[in-house]
């Protein structure tokens, strides 16, 4: 049987944890961790390493609390999504009445990337709404920008706070309102800059030999092949669906490579295109999902022009400076890399 | 020519003036009679004359036409039937012929054959295009080399790209791939060039074509060749093994396709990744 506030639901309970405090953080997590344990639901903490272990530290030894560890787990929104949505699954299949989970995206995707990862947290709502979750998405006020937590207001139906009390957000859009905005996107720095190469109409295959000739860069050959698919796929799409021109522009600078690739048409009708696989899995739908799981940051923006992708290939621009940026008194260490872990207990 | 050079022989030349073929069909039976093959002009039966008279006037041909070493032949001679070729008759034809020549002290045969007339309708080329991988498996274990011609003012680049695909070696440049028959180790084919939606309607026509047959249940596919395969080509490859209850294996794919594999979560699909 399912319990807490979402005892009588179904679906996602999705809430917002803002806290100014570790004391505050712990104050809410601690107890809905635990509760969690106690009543038998799967119980997660996917947090960084500085807030999950503050968290380790105050849970007790054993708790049956377990830890999704590595910067893997938010390191792109739809590979978020994909694999919450298999972990779900796989729970709810085998039993669970509820799973419980807390987790943040990492502060250095609260600058520049935060775009899509506010587009994230709007789609979740409907993205995890197929199975019994209650989960937590922790902000630490201390260093989240103001607008940053107006969109947390607007895409989290609801607000855990001390005292186990969770109410209703004022500001909250129904997902598909809020991912219908049309949001400005953050300019690259790189854009002022005349593009290395910009093509007009051209084929995927033409678009693709552009990357290549663009080159790898400092980039990883694994960053730079995925970037080539979502490149093919993004031109596929603006020749297929898009209006002509298409225009495909291609920047690089040591740590990156940007590409925008834009039409006179509307864009895609589907809101949480490029989050989700298309409902109907048509096959020839995914190449925009594809693209979001192939780039390290991906904004879509439309104005009087037409539309307008843009893929990141490498690092974005701005995530160092955040990085660095620590809550008052904290003692933020770098965030893990690689692919999410598994661990369970609470202290190593 | 497009692409490298292939471990057999196994040509398509597509060109836009009648004479264009000759000159290059001369050169690849040139290549042949320097190595010691028995070598074949196949030609439409209306053109047969004008070739014999200008081998008479060249001295390697003249020789080797005087010998029988270099025969010119019309496509009523050569072929089975102009109207639709029977596919693996053909083959058994040709075959015959290779072995022949063998027996006779030859290194091969070499064939060189302008082929347009057998290939003006789509259901010529259709049966042709069998017939195309039919004869690539032959020459992976025959002394048999070939070059087919193809007009393509008469045939259009649709229909010439339908046919120069399943040629390891071809010269039309927007064409992006290739799929013929393999080596013993290779597996059931091989795949070259790049995939995408662009020629993906070619694509699937090629591999129907190429009635591939799994082995103990796998579907095996050389791709150390591929540059580019898109995720609706992938889905395509692994239905198209389901169909014939075998597992899709592609040898030598790259890192950048086993990742977008695993994203599709493509049943009955094992990669083999070795760049």
């Amino acid at each position: 049987m399912r319990t807490g506030p979402a005892a009588a639901e179904s679906g996602y309970l999705h809430e917002a944890l803002c806290y100014a405090s570790d004391d505050e953080l712990l104050a809410v997590a601690v107890p809905f961790l635990l509760d969690g344990v106690t009543a038998g639901e799967p119980t997660f903490v996917a947090l960084g390493e500085r807030t999950g272990g503050l968290v380790r530290s105050a849970l007790p030894v054993d708790s049956g609390v377990e830890f999704l560890t590595g910067a893997g787990v938010y390191a792109r929104p739809a590979a978020a999504i994909r694999m919450y949505r298999k972990l779900l699954a796989d729970l709810t299949a085998g039993g669970a009445d509820q799973i419980r989970i807390i987790g943040e995206v990492p502060p250095p995707s609260l600058g520049s990337t935060w775009d899509w990862w506010a587009r994230y947290e709007a789609a979740i709502n409907r993205a995890y709404d197929d199975w019994p979750l209650w989960s937590m998405c922790a902000y630490d006020t201390r260093i989240t920008p103001p607008d940053v937590l107006a969109d947390v207001a607007a895409t989290h139906p609801h607000i855990a706070t001390a005292g186990q009390r969770h109410l209703p957000s004022p500001d909250y859009l129904a997902p598909e309102s809020f991912l219908r905005q049309n949001r400005p996107a953050p300019p690259d720095p790189i854009q002022a800059y005349p593009p290395l190469l910009e093509l007009t109409d051209p084929t995927a295959a033409q678009a693709r030999s552009a990357v290549h000739q663009a080159g790898l860069g400092q980039l990883s050959t694994e960053d730079f092949d995925d970037f080539v698919i979502a490149v093919s796929e993004t031109v596929t799409n603006g020749l297929r669906h898009g209006s002509p021109p298409v225009r495909l522009r291609l920047w690089t600078a040591p740590d990156r490579i940007v590409a925008t690739v834009s039409d006179t048409g509307k864009g895609p009708d589907d809101p949480y295109a490029g989050l989700l696989p298309p409902a109907d899995s048509t096959p020839g739908g995914l190449g925009l999902w594809i693209t979001y799981q192939s780039c390290n940051h991906v904004t879509q923006h439309r104005d009087a022009n037409g539309f307008t992708l843009r893929l990141t290939a490498g690092q974005p621009p701005g995530l160092t400076a955040v990085t660095q940026s620590e809550p008052p008194g904290g003692e933020r260490r770098p965030g893990g890399s690689g692919d999410p872990q598994l661990s369970s207990g609470t202290r190593p | 020519m497009s692409g490298q050079a292939l471990p057999y022989g196994h040509q398509c030349w597509a060109y836009d003036d009648p004479a264009g073929f000759t000159p290059r069909a001369e050169d690849f039976l040139r290549s042949g009679l320097a190595a010691g093959e028995q070598v074949w002009y196949v030609v439409a039966g209306s053109e047969a004359g004008a070739v014999r008279d200008r081998w008479r006037d060249l001295d390697l041909f003249a020789e080797a036409l005087s010998s029988g070493a270099a025969e010119v032949l019309t496509l009523d001679a050569a072929y089975s039937g102009v109207e639709v070729i029977d596919p693996a008759g053909q083959v058994s034809a040709y075959q015959m012929a290779t072995r022949m020549a063998l027996a006779a002290g030859y290194s091969g045969l070499r064939v060189a054959a302008a082929c347009t007339d057998l290939v003006r309708t789509p259901a010529q080329r259709a049966v042709f295009a069998s017939y195309e991988q039919q004869i690539n498996r032959m020459m992976r274990g025959e002394a048999f080399q070939g070059m087919c011609g193809y007009h393509r003012p008469t045939l259009g680049d649709r229909a010439v790209a339908e046919l120069a695909c399943l040629h390891p070696e071809h010269n039309v440049t927007d064409l992006l791939f290739r799929l013929y028959a393999p080596t013993a180790h290779q597996g059931h084919a091989v795949l070259v060039g790049e995939l995408d939606p662009a020629n993906h309607d070619l694509f699937r026509a090629a591999l129907e074509h190429s009635e591939l047959r799994p082995v103990d249940d796998e579907l095996i596919l050389d791709a150390s060749g591929l540059r580019f395969l898109d995720h609706r080509t992938l889905v395509h490859l692994s239905e198209y093994a389901q169909q014939r209850e075998a597992r899709l294996v592609l040898r030598g794919c790259s890192a950048g396709t086993v990742r977008l594999a695993a994203l599709l979560d493509l049943p009955g699909v094992s990669m083999e990744v070795t760049r």
